[in-house]
């Protein structure tokens, strides 16, 4: 009782320690313009002019609005001064910002002939969303899943400091051997979560076999099927942000994109196999590998969803764009989400692979061979 | 054939192996998710109201994942109320932080992709991202409370007698389980999805600070934690729900067993 009581008051004060600084970050990057180069000025001011309406050749219906926003800048040279900058917003926003007061935006200021200032703005400030919501993951974190929750935090941080490193990497060999650099490191990101996770264990070893199999087979498959049908409906130019050859810069991503997820499933058929062999230290290969297969069955459907989902949100504004610029429903697939459908089919036949190899795996390191 | 033909082939016929049934359905569950998906997108583009739209769309989508993913009543009913209270919850966080960080539509980097498109359709895009961020937590959320809701139902199979104290205590320890491997699905779900443009950023000298003020990369970024966000509280959550069935459901199985 009274150890429950420490327990808990040590979790409170850490969640105190965590909120007060969370206040001091918000507060930080609302005021820390001193470190960025870039002039910034914060919205003192908008006058909004008349909406025109606008009609493109597809009969959508825009109104474009004129606003002068004045603007205080908050760094630099010419802190304290106020400028006129004018903007314009338009319904849908694709591309433009409507400002109001209170905004922060990046300016790029010139001096005029009569030593006026005049002044464009670059672009919003979003540095203050991306603190808040970090600090409210880390906040639940450490409410909820208190030490093991900081460690999967841990490991995703870790994880994005190694997936930069590769990227630099990339670079440095300009964009040839991209795979071979990606999956050496998709290993290294599997080793590295797996023993933060799990720790350096025989389970571990289990886990990290059943993963990397599963990654291989998988991409070996799909190699196989692109070669039967001749890549029939793969459009890589319609892949986004491309710098580098498309093809093999689309094979890295879904390796990496399907490699977290077939991890999990692996860690949850593997511990759980372990779990059953300390509760029946007898318990044959045979129904292990059964055991595995019956977890895997359950949570094969929900996994291949959450990639799914993640996968074919990213293609959804732009699918909107298509179809609201008179193109066939047939063409916006195609073009948008076609590329998504395949590495989610991919990163389903990697997780469905999972599930034998995992179980075949921990019923061959656990069970009683007959004599 | 077309290679999505293809893989869709042998993705069934891998998943029909492992799974028998359950893996027919389940293969079922992603086509049918696939087709709200595009409906989705077709609504919005008949000028329906978004949040409409996404609030049908993830019901539609969570009850899908969830009760076609599994046989088991107690278990699946448990985690798609829960998955609705999360949804619920997530709503309400997504759309003040999606006005505030101002993330819509497309980016600088984008331009090339958008030649000779006209990008004045009049359908408000702000709207459409709390669309497409609801829509990418969706799977994450309805894994999540399954995962919990299926041990605690395990749990109570075992001992009938748990308390719904205790039953809390329980799903917050299956949730330690599986959060460290759950955010390694997200991570790289997403940012595996996006190495083209972490290459570009570091390929053309992007400096740090634009890189987290960058409209796609803060929108990619919001995506990941609002995810975080959604399966840290569908813990909780799934257990109290949990917590609070379990009379009914023994007193159910009580008199079944009379």
């Amino acid at each position: 009782m009274r150890m429950k009581k420490i327990i808990n008051w040590r979790t409170l004060t850490m969640f105190l320690l965590v909120a007060v600084t969370g206040l001091i970050a918000m507060y930080f990057v609302n005021h820390n313009q001193a470190f960025y180069r870039e002039p910034i000025g914060q919205v003192v001011a908008v006058k909004n002019g008349k909406p025109q309406k606008q009609k493109d050749t597809f009969d959508n219906v825009d109104h474009t609005t004129s606003q002068v926003v004045t603007v205080r800048v908050v760094n630099g040279k010419y802190k304290e001064q106020h400028i006129k900058v004018t903007n314009e917003f338009t319904d849908s926003h694709a591309m433009d910002q409507r400002y109001r007061v209170g905004d922060q935006v990046f300016l790029s200021i010139q001096r005029g002939g009569h030593g006026a200032l005049s002044a464009t703005i670059q672009g919003y400030k979003r540095d203050r969303v991306l603190v808040f919501l970090v600090w409210l993951v880390v906040c639940l974190l450490l409410l909820i899943m208190k030490f093991k929750g900081a460690l999967a935090f841990l490991s995703v941080l870790l994880n994005a400091v190694i997936f930069f490193i590769s990227i630099q990497l990339d670079l440095n060999f300009q964009g040839n051997h991209v795979m071979w650099i990606f999956g050496s490191l998709a290993f290294v990101f599997a080793v590295v979560t797996l023993l933060i996770v799990q720790g350096p264990t025989k389970q571990m070893m289990a886990t990290l076999g059943a993963t990397t199999i599963g990654t291989v087979l998988s991409m070996v498959i799909s190699l196989l099927v692109f070669s039967w049908t001749h890549e029939r409906g793969m459009y890589y130019e319609s892949m986004q942000y491309v710098t580098q050859v498309a093809r093999p810069l689309f094979l890295a991503e879904t390796l990496l994109g399907s490699l977290g997820a077939v991890m999990d499933e692996s860690t949850d058929i593997v511990s759980t196999l372990f779990e059953l062999k300390t509760l029946n230290p007898d318990i044959s290969a045979k129904s292990l590998f059964l055991s595995g297969r019956r977890v895997g069955q359950s949570i094969m459907g929900p996994l291949i969803n959450v990639l799914f989902m993640i996968f074919m949100a990213d293609t959804f504004t732009s699918s909107l764009l298509y179809i609201k610029n008179g193109n066939s429903w047939g063409y916006t697939f195609a073009m948008n989400m076609g590329l998504g459908t395949v590495q989610s089919l991919i990163s389903g036949i990697g997780i469905v692979l999972a599930i034998p190899v995992a179980s075949a795996f921990a019923g061959l390191l656990l069970g009683k061979r007959r004599a | 054939m077309s290679t999505i033909t293809g893989l869709g082939l042998v993705l069934l016929v891998l998943m029909v192996l492992v799974g028998g049934k359950q893996g027919w359905k389940s293969f079922l569950s992603i086509i049918l998710n696939f087709g709200f998906l595009f409906f989705a997108v077709i609504l919005i583009a008949f000028h329906l109201p978004p949040l409409a739209v996404t609030i049908f769309t993830g019901v539609v989508i969570l009850a899908i994942t969830i009760f076609m993913g599994e046989d088991d009543l107690l278990t699946t009913q448990t985690a798609f109320y829960a998955s609705l209270i999360v949804l619920a919850v997530l709503i309400l966080l997504i759309i003040p932080v999606e006005h505030w960080a101002m993330v819509q539509g497309f980016g600088e980097e984008d331009t090339e992709d958008l030649e000779g498109m006209s990008i004045l359709i009049g359908i408000n895009f702000l709207k459409v991202t709390v669309t497409t961020t609801v829509l990418s937590t969706l799977g994450a959320i309805a894994e999540a409370a399954m995962a919990i809701s299926a041990g605690l139902a395990e749990v109570l199979q075992n001992h009938p007698q748990s308390t719904g104290k205790q039953l809390f205590h329980s799903g917050l320890s299956i949730g330690e389980n599986i959060i460290g491997t759950t955010f390694n699905t997200l991570f790289f779900g997403f940012f595996g999805g996006f190495l083209a443009l972490f290459i570009w950023f570091v390929g053309l000298g992007y400096s740090f600070s634009s890189i987290i003020n960058n409209k796609i990369f803060v929108s990619e970024l919001i995506m990941v934690l609002v995810s975080f966000v959604g399966v840290i509280i569908t813990v909780p959550i799934t257990s109290l729900v949990m917590a609070r069935r379990k009379d009914k459901v023994v007193v159910d199985s009580s008199s079944k067993n009379d």
